[in-house]
Order: C-alpha cells, then sequence, then structure tokens
C-alpha cells in the first residue's frame, strides 16, 4: 500500500489531520462514555421490582376528622375493596417498591449494638402482602390472620414473624438463603424476628440503594394516621378500578383525604424520570455529536480535495485510476482515524476514571473500547466518501491548466 | 506512433457551441520530436489533452502505438497514459507535500512494479537530470528550472514511449530554458517520441518538425528546414 | 472602517452559504448544548440570599455512631436530635436561630363545598421569617411570646391564602389545619428561593411549604411529621416522647451570626456543650461540630448534582469538538480566499487590518450561531422540563446573564476558532500567493 508517502504528504499538512483526529478522539470519548453510562442505567431500569407492576395500583390516605377511627376504617377500606368485583387483592402497606420513600431498619444474626448488621427495607403487609404484591413465595410460608399487630406511629416494638427476600437470605446468611427459613435475626440490636418465609424478589422502595434487593415484610397494621393501600386487580380492570375506587372511598367516608392514585406503570415512570431524561440528554447529545463530527469530516475532506484539485488531476494524467484517487483518500482518512481512535481510546479511560470516581458508575467494560473505535472508523470512512468521490471526478486535463 | 484523422472536440455551454478542434489531423511518428506552435486560444491545449488521453474527443479517430483510443474507458485511458506517456507541464504540476523521491515515485506506484525496481529507476530517473543528490528535498527548496527537471525525471522514471511536454520552458528564464530544451533533445536521442507545445518560435526552430495550429485546424505544416530558409530570406531583405 | 469590514464579512458569508449555514450551526448547536446543561448547573448552585450568604449558619452537631460516620469522610449529621435542638435554642449565643421541621397535615377550609386538602407545613421559630427575609404581603410572622406560650397562630403561603381565604388579608382570621384552629398572623407573598438552601435534605429543589406554625407545637401536639429521619440507634422508650429523647435526628437548625466574633463564639460553645453531654454518655465520636454558611452548606450536601456536573462538562466537551469544526470549516473558507488576501496584501492592506476583517467575519459566524444556540438552549431547557417533570421547573429558565453569558460564550468560541485560520491566512506571502494562486 502507499502509506507511506500518504503519511509523508500528512506530515506536511498537520492541522487539518489533527483537526480531525482531535474532533474524532473527543467525539469517542464522549460517545463511548455515554453509551456506557446509558447501559448502566438502562441496566438499572430493567431490574424487575418483583412484583405485579402491570394490574397493581397505589392509592394514599390520611385521615383528619375528629371522629376519624384509624382501626376501624382501615379494617372497613380493605374489606370492602377486597370484595369489589375484578379486585385480585388489596393490603395496606407503609410503602412499595419504586416509590421512593420508605422505612429501613437493620438486621443482625446476634445481638448487641456491635453486631453485624445488614441494612433492609421494611413493609407492613397482613396476609395478603404477598398476593396483592403478586411476589412468589420460594419457601417458608405467609404470614396468618392471627400474626398481625397494630403499630402505633412511635412504637418501637416489632412483630415475632417476618418474611425476607432472597437477596436478604443471601446476605444475613453468608450466600446460603436456603438456611435462613426458621432462623432468627435481631431488630433494634434486642429484638428477636423468626424468619417463617422466604419470597423470590421484591425490592426496596429505593432504586438507587445499593441494597435495593434487600427487603422485610413484617406482620403489622399502621396506626399512622395515614398510609397507602396498594391494590391488584383482574388483568385490564386496573384503570377502571383506579377511579372507580377512589370515588367509592370518598363517597363511604368522608374525613380521610385520598390522594396520589397512582398505577405501580406511573410510580415505575416517576421513579426512573431522572434515570430516563438522563438517558435522553445522552442519546441527543451522541446523535447530535456524530452528525456535526460527520459533517466536519465531510467540511475538512471536502477542503483537502480543494485545495488539493490541481495534484489530483496530475495524478490522473500520470495514470493513476478513479480507483486509486478514492483509496487514497480513503487511506488518508483512515490514518488519520486511527489516530484519532487511538487517542480517543486513552481519553475514554481517561474519562470513565473521573466517572467511576464523581458518579460511582463501574469501571468500564474492555469491549467499549474496540466497539467505540470500530464505529468511529466507520464514520469516518463513511463521511470521507462523498469528498473522496468528487475528487475521483476531477478531471485529469486539469493538469495541464495553469490556473 | 501517434495517429489523428479529423479530430473533432467542442465545448457545449448553454448557449455557445465553441469548436476548438475542427478536423485537425496529425501523423507522428516513432522517435519523431514535434513541436506544436499557436497562438492563444488557437486550440493547442486541447490537442495536448486529447493526444495524452486527458480529454475524450467529440468525432474522428485517434490511434496511440496502434490503440484505439475511443473505445477505451476511463481505467483502460489511464493505463496507457502511466504506461505509455510521460507528461511534463508547464507549471511542473509537483505535489508540494512530497519529496522529490516520493514525487517521481507517483506514476510508478500505479504499475504493479516492486519496490526495488521502483527504487533504481527513480534514482536512475533524478541521475538523468542531474538531481540524484537532493532526493530529500520538497520542491520548494528547488528553483523552477530544478522543479522542472524533477518533473521530466518523473515522466522519465516509466521509461515512456512518447513524452508530451505542455510549455515545459514557459515559467523558466531562458539559461533554465536551454538546459531543459536539452536535456529534452537528449531523451529524444535516446529515441523517445516527444511531442512539446510552446508558443515560443525560437523553440520550435529547434525541434526537426513543428506544425502551427490555428483555429482548430493544422494550418501548416512545417518542416525546419523550410522555416530557416524563410528566416533565411526574411533575414536577407531586413 | 468598521462598517466596511462588516460588508465584506457579510459579502463573505453570502458567497458560501453552504460553508457559513455549517458553521453557525455548528456553534449553535454547540452552544445550544452546553448552555442548556450549564444554565441548570447554574440554577442548582446559585446563591438563593446574595444578601445574607455569609451571615446564615447551618448547624452541624456529632452526635452519631461511634463506629462509622454519619457520611464518610468524618461528616457530621446534616440534621440534629429533638434533645440538641432544644438545648441550642435556649443557651446556644446567637441574636438569631431557628430550629425547624416540615409537618404533613390536612387543611379545611370554612364553606361546605370546599374539599379539603393536604399540605406542608413548616415548624419553626418566630426568628425564621427574619432570618431568611421572607416578603410579607400581609401582616408578620409570630413572636418569641407566641414560640414559648405554645401559641396556636401561622403564616400562610400566598397559595394557600388564595385557596382558603381569596387572596385577600387573612389576618387575625382562624384557618382549620390537622383538626386544629390557628389564627393567621401573616400571609407570605411569592417566596421560593432556589434551592430551598434551608432545608436541601428534604429535596434542594422543592417548593416552599404552604403554611408556618411554631416549632414548639410539634412536640406539644404530636403532629405528624414528614421528611428524613435518620437514627443510628434504637430509642430507649417508646411512644412519642421516647422518639424526642432518641438520638434520632430529624431538625434542621440555623443560626445568623453576622460578625466574626459571633462565629467564633457560636462554634467554642457547640464544643463546650458536646464535651458537657460527652459526660452524660452522649456524643460518643471525636469532637466535631461545625457551622456552614450558605454556600458552604450547599458545596457540603451536593446539591448541584454530579450527574447534572457530568452531563454539563460532556455538553462543554461537545461544544469543543463544536469549535474544532468551525476551525476546520474557516480554515477551509480562508484559504479559498488566499487569492483575495494576496491581492489586498499587494494592494497595500496591513497584515492586522486583514486580521481584523477576517475577526469581524469570525465574529459575526458567532454571534449569529450565539443567537441560534439561544434559541436551541430555549428548547433544550423545554425538554429537560419535560423529561425531569417538576422537580427540575425551577431550574429552567434563562435570565439575562445566562442570555449574556450564551451569546458572550458564542462569540468569544467563535474569534477562539478564528483565531488560528485568520492568522493562517494573513500570513500568506502576496508574491507567492499572486504568481502561482
Amino acid at each position: 500500500m502507499e502509506i507511506k508517502p500518504i503519511l509523508s504528504a500528512l506530515s506536511r499538512n498537520k492541522t487539518g489531520a489533527l483537526l480531525i483526529a482531535l474532533q474524532i478522539a473527543l467525539t469517542m470519548t464522549i460517545i463511548v462514555n455515554s453509551v456506557f453510562m446509558i447501559q448502566h442505567r438502562q441496566g438499572q431500569m430493567d431490574r424487575e421490582s418483583g412484583i405485579n407492576e402491570a394490574d397493581t395500583f397505589i392509592l394514599s390516605y390520611m385521615g383528619f376528622a375528629e371522629d376519624y377511627n384509624e382501626k376501624t376504617q382501615l379494617i372497613e377500606d380493605l374489606n370492602f375493596i377486597r370484595e369489589l368485583p375484578g379486585v385480585v387483592d388489596a393490603v395496606q402497606t407503609n410503602s412499595a417498591p419504586l416509590t421512593g420513600g420508605g422505612w429501613s431498619m437493620s438486621l443482625a444474626t446476634e445481638t448487641g449494638p456491635d453486631a453485624d448488621d445488614v441494612g433492609t427495607a421494611i413493609y407492613f403487609v397482613d396476609d395478603h402482602g404477598v398476593n396483592a404484591f403478586g411476589v412468589n413465595l420460594i419457601a417458608g410460608r405467609n404470614f396468618t390472620a392471627d400474626e398481625i399487630i397494630w403499630r402505633e406511629r412511635t412504637s418501637t416494638k416489632w412483630p415475632g414473624q417476618g418474611v425476607i427476600t432472597k437477596a436478604l437470605a443471601a446476605d444475613l446468611f453468608e450466600d446460603d438463603w436456603q438456611s435462613a427459613l426458621g432462623k432468627t435475626v435481631y431488630i433494634s440490636e434486642t429484638q428477636p424476628i423468626n424468619i417463617v418465609g422466604i419470597i423470590d424478589k421484591m425490592q426496596a422502595p429505593w432504586n438507587g440503594w445499593s441494597g435495593v434487593e434487600r427487603t422485610l415484610l413484617v406482620p403489622s397494621y399502621t396506626e399512622f394516621g395515614g398510609a397507602r393501600i396498594f391494590i391488584r386487580t383482574e388483568p385490564g380492570e386496573r384503570d377502571r378500578l383506579m377511579t372507580e375506587i377512589e370515588e367509592q372511598l370518598v363517597a363511604n367516608y368522608k374525613g380521610r383525604l385520598i390522594r396520589r392514585v397512582r398505577s405501580m406503570e406511573e410510580v415505575r415512570t416517576d421513579s426512573y424520570r431522572s434515570h430516563n431524561g438522563m438517558n435522553t440528554i445522552l442519546k441527543t447529545l451522541i446523535i447530535c455529536l456524530t452528525v456535526v463530527t460527520a459533517l466536519g469530516i465531510v467540511g475538512l475532506a471536502s477542503f483537502s480535495v480543494n485545495r488539493r484539485k490541481k495534484q489530483i488531476g496530475t495524478r490522473r494524467a500520470l495514470g493513476a485510476r478513479k480507483l486509486d484517487i478514492l483509496r487514497y483518500f480513503m487511506v488518508e482518512n483512515f490514518l488519520i482515524t486511527t489516530f484519532g481512535v487511538v487517542l480517543g481510546a486513552v481519553m475514554t479511560i481517561g474519562l470513565n476514571m473521573v466517572l467511576v470516581d464523581m458518579l460511582d458508575l463501574p469501571k468500564i467494560d474492555w469491549y467499549y473500547i474496540p466497539a467505540g473505535m470500530a464505529v468511529l472508523w466507520f464514520i469516518g470512512l463513511m463521511a470521507v466518501f462523498g469528498p473522496a468521490k468528487k475528487a475521483c471526478q476531477i478531471s485529469p486535463a486539469l493538469a495541464t491548466r495553469s490556473v | 506512433m501517434l495517429k489523428m484523422n479529423n479530430i473533432k472536440k467542442v465545448f457545449r455551454t448553454e448557449v455557445v457551441e465553441t469548436h476548438a478542434l475542427r478536423d485537425f489531423s496529425l501523423n507522428v511518428d516513432e522517435g519523431e520530436f514535434v513541436a506544436v506552435t499557436g497562438p492563444s486560444g488557437s486550440g493547442k491545449t486541447t490537442f495536448l489533452n486529447i493526444a495524452g488521453l486527458l480529454e475524450t474527443f467529440t468525432g474522428g479517430e485517434y490511434f496511440l502505438d496502434g490503440v484505439d483510443v475511443k473505445g477505451l474507458n476511463d481505467n483502460q485511458r489511464s493505463k496507457l497514459r502511466n504506461e505509455k506517456i510521460g507528461f511534463i507541464f508547464q507549471s511542473f504540476n509537483l505535489i508540494p507535500d512530497l519529496n522529490l523521491f516520493d514525487n517521481v515515485d507517483v506514476p510508478l506506484r500505479y504499475r504493479a512494479m516492486n519496490a526495488k525496481e521502483r527504487k533504481e529507476r527513480i534514482e536512475n530517473a533524478l541521475e538523468t537530470v542531474g538531481l540524484a543528490n537532493r532526493m530529500k528535498h520538497i520542491p520548494s527548496q528547488l528553483s523552477g528550472g530544478q522543479q522542472q527537471r524533477v518533473a521530466i525525471a518523473r515522466a522519465l522514471a516509466g521509461s515512456p514511449r512518447f513524452l508530451l511536454a505542455d510549455e515545459p520552458t514557459g515559467n523558466l528564464d531562458s539559461e533554465m530554458a536551454e538546459s531543459v530544451m536539452s536535456l529534452l533533445e537528449d531523451i529524444n536521442q535516446k529515441g523517445t517520441t516527444i511531442i512539446m507545445v510552446t508558443h515560443d518560435p525560437k523553440l520550435a526552430l529547434r525541434t526537426p518538425r513543428s506544425i502551427a495550429v490555428k483555429d482548430g485546424l493544422v494550418s501548416e505544416v512545417v518542416r525546419k528546414e523550410a522555416v530557416s530558409e524563410a528566416n533565411e530570406n526574411v533575414a536577407a531583405f531586413a | 472602517m468598521f462598517g466596511y469590514y462588516l460588508r465584506l464579512a457579510m459579502l463573505s458569508i453570502k458567497r458560501n452559504p453552504i460553508l457559513s449555514a455549517l458553521m453557525v450551526a455548528a456553534i449553535a448547536v454547540g452552544i445550544g448544548a452546553s448552555m442548556t446543561t450549564i444554565t441548570v448547573n447554574y440554577a442548582m448552585g446559585s446563591n438563593p440570599i446574595p444578601h445574607k450568604s455569609e451571615q446564615l449558619f447551618a448547624v452541624q452537631l456529632d452526635t452519631w455512631d461511634p463506629n462509622q460516620p454519619f457520611r464518610e469522610p468524618d461528616t457530621p449529621p446534616d440534621q440534629v436530635t429533638y434533645l440538641d435542638a432544644t438545648a441550642l435554642m435556649k443557651m446556644a449565643p446567637a441574636a438569631k436561630q431557628t430550629a425547624m421541621t416540615k409537618t404533613f397535615q390536612v387543611i379545611e377550609p370554612q364553606g361546605e363545598d370546599v374539599i379539603p386538602f393536604d399540605a406542608l407545613g413548616r415548624a419553626a421559630f418566630g426568628d425564621f421569617f427574619s432570618m431568611f427575609d421572607t416578603p410579607f404581603l400581609y401582616g408578620n410572622g409570630w413572636d418569641r411570646d407566641s414560640d414559648d406560650s405554645l401559641a396556636m397562630v401561622t403564616v400562610l403561603s400566598k397559595e394557600t391564602n388564595e385557596k382558603v381565604f381569596g387572596g385577600e388579608n387573612s389576618v387575625g382570621k382562624f384557618i382549620r389545619i390537622g383538626g386544629k384552629d390557628y389564627r393567621v398572623v401573616g400571609v407570605l407573598d411569592d417566596w421560593n428561593p432556589i434551592p430551598k438552601f434551608y432545608d436541601v435534605t428534604n429535596g434542594p429543589f422543592n417548593d416552599s411549604e404552604d403554611f408556618y406554625i411554631p416549632f414548639n407545637l410539634v412536640a406539644s401536639l404530636e403532629l405528624p411529621r414528614s421528611g428524613n429521619t435518620n437514627c443510628w440507634k434504637p430509642s430507649n422508650e417508646d411512644g412519642y416522647q421516647g422518639f424526642l429523647n432518641s438520638e434520632c435526628v430529624w431538625i434542621q437548625f440555623w443560626a445568623e451570626l453576622p460578625t466574626e466574633s459571633e462565629q467564633e463564639e457560636y462554634l467554642n460553645f457547640l464544643n463546650s456543650y458536646a464535651t458537657q453531654q460527652k459526660e452524660l454518655g452522649r456524643f460518643p465520636r471525636p469532637l466535631n461540630n461545625r457551622i456552614n454558611n450558605v454556600m458552604q452548606w450547599m458545596d457540603q450536601q451536593g446539591v448541584v448534582q454530579d450527574g447534572a456536573k457530568v452531563v454539563m462538562w460532556l455538553s462543554i466537551m461537545f461544544l469543543l469538538v463544536c469549535l474544532l469544526n468551525t476551525i476546520g470549516l474557516l480554515l477551509t473558507k480562508f484559504t479559498t480566499k488566499s487569492g483575495e488576501i494576496g491581492l489586498r496584501r499587494a494592494l497595500g492592506a496591513s497584515k492586522s487590518t486583514l486580521f481584523v476583517q477576517h475577526l469581524i467575519e469570525a465574529g459575526i459566524i458567532g454571534l449569529m450561531g450565539g443567537l441560534l444556540g439561544l434559541f436551541l438552549a430555549m428548547g433544550g431547557l423545554q425538554g429537560i422540563a419535560m423529561l425531569f417533570g417538576n422537580d427540575v421547573k425551577d431550574l429552567v429558565s434563562l435570565d439575562t446573564t445566562m442570555v449574556a453569558t450564551a451569546i458572550g460564550l458564542a462569540i468569544v468560541s467563535a474569534l477562539l476558532a478564528g483565531l488560528y485560520p485568520t492568522w493562517r491566512a494573513c500570513s500568506i506571502q502576496p508574491a507567492v500567493q499572486l504568481k502561482t494562486q
């Protein structure tokens, strides 16, 4: 190949080449890191919450009237909802996956303030919780109706039973989740909880928490003045029931406020709104960047073709075929791009190191680098193809023209 | 070697048709050194472009070394140019980014030729024009005469049968022009056919044969002897 | 002469419309992207109370777990316990200070057809209003006597006053909040500092509250609270009192300390208070109490999110790519003009006049790119508002500073980008240019 003379020609025209190479390097740095961030976020968004999200919704209520009796009203409401046609089940809960607000505590396998503990999310549910959330019990049993206790807002007492997720079981018992069943763990340093059941998966309410897979269900109704009701319907009945239940509850009793009736799909969208937003911004950036860089290469390559019209004509006069001219520009661009992507690879890793530091991102997977290089090579060659094609059309007769 | 019969070349724009060549016929034999003269706009550049296969023509026939040029596609004509024709341009047309060695290398690159042979040829060609010791220089470091000698070396490196020179001394002062001219004469002596386009009558006088182009036609074919006689006559009357 | 250069520049821009359009577009896209993200970051990091930000201090007491800090590296909790809040309110040497927390209650307007609605309130001390310079539409805040005597008084936001009283002067009237009647003593005008510096713990870009009530009522009425609560150790007793006496942190604490000596005195007090408490078995960590003024506090609390910072730097890198692009395109353009430049040089133009002429051309391209970029930035901000919803609605407006910044950035960028190509074009030797073309 004619690499050596192309290189020596390039070395006498560093500016244009350097401009393109730098653009390519920067573009690669931004694109590869953006794609990596997008993938990372997408990976988080793709995690399953473990509950049924398709046919479920959640509402908040808050009592305010003088005559509001939370104990009787809640049971009345739950019974009313559970009997509605189209409702599969309903449960009072303090929170749900993806909602972003909830309760967390530490669990330990021993008592005392210095025991190694594991943080977990807590959902207060009754014996309908497993069915309403649509989670899979993979070992042990569900709560029984007589295990449910009433919990006041400032109580520090915990019931003696708990159902935990597989992930929490594994974290508590050195990766041997099956051994957790029937064991006792301690909450609030001293209070024992017997693990009666293990569920496959149910996320904590905070999607950004590193322990998001750790969840403990405890058998309690809460008497906090207000809480949430989580409702699961037959497929296709959710939207109808969302309006109906809200209207009916208000009609049944006006001394409590029903608010924020949201399907779990909405909750998920809200929960990952900023993830989604960031990804959209990054995608837009990638597209703009690709277009700008490609146009830049087209512009500079056209410039370089224009500047070298005479020598292209001369080469043609001296016997170069159109293909030779095309190849010359493609090879030249390939060399510049190669320099760019090698520089880009270094810069990409550099930026990733900064991002790892700032955003708690993992280190970039190695294959992103060659993939990014390949993409940029491709963009470079595509962009230069037009101007190179134009260069082929330059007439060899240009060589004899004196201007 | 070169045979043109009734070549026509018409340039068309939206409104005007310009006949750059009309019924242009010429025969050049192997080993000849022919000067083509004519005023600006007479069609001599068009003739050169057609002779060098840089342009196509509108009508007539052209045989180069027995090959009918008319039916050739772009690639075939490139190949023919590359192997049979050497070009020398008025403005040298060296590639400014390449050193002398690489410049002379350009036409050889378009032939299947191994590196060793290319090197040999380049060195010989530069030797011939007396610039073998400046191979690593770039064109802008040379004088005009030297640049033209590089261009000649480039034309020679491919050992073409046929050299086309377009005002080879046009951008040079008389001393340099003389050295370039004698170089061309040496080359011709060794058997290369040369056609040189020039508007300089003095140069035309030095070649064994010269033709004049006027209004797209070969208006006269003059033998050198005849011209010199005519000139002598003029001198006698003066 | 400037007019002449301007005309030349316009001519030159028109001569290569596609190339010029490409350059303007490149600058516009780059400016649009970077201004969008810079605006968001600027709003996140802006000073919400410039005239007092050096006098207001967030108080941090390290009451946390002896085994691990509240947050790495060795940062004390961002809120204080009830025990410490009441102690500081009684004893700490500040002219003005306030403990505060959020409460979540239902407001029941009078009248048959009006529906009750839930509202967020801030329980604070009377100093809150003068410390944070809240603008009053009607009336005033409450005084210290009201704090001490557990007076049932409230200050409403403008919006709440409109909802409940139709916007009229409601001072002296009663409003039912959480089943209890409060007397309105003041109504605020629009007040929504961005960021909400006085409570970044519960969302630095949340709206300000719907009503304000005396802090001491929280404990005496056991009001339902809203907002972040963190505990490192279980409380010893049950019930609301147990919660109040626990080591849980849930109260924001601010002091107004105008002079350095006051600040020093205050910090000394905190340390001696902590030392005393150590004797009672509290404050198990080494002394690590802090006061931070507004901007220090926002910095420590990471109000400008790292994600936003990263996107901003990415978009600035993008602008850089656009500028490299412009440099390339300008090089192209000016090189095609080298004949004209050579001619002008030959006709007596000095290098510097040509330099100015071409920089003006670059400047005009920058100006056009900047203006277009401004529109793109407005579109971009709209897009961000759509993507992120309510959380960012206060972060996405361009003020005059940002408009000026955008145009300035565009022109400076274009001039910088134009510098090298101009210099190259002008260093052409006129003779060489005229001879060979």
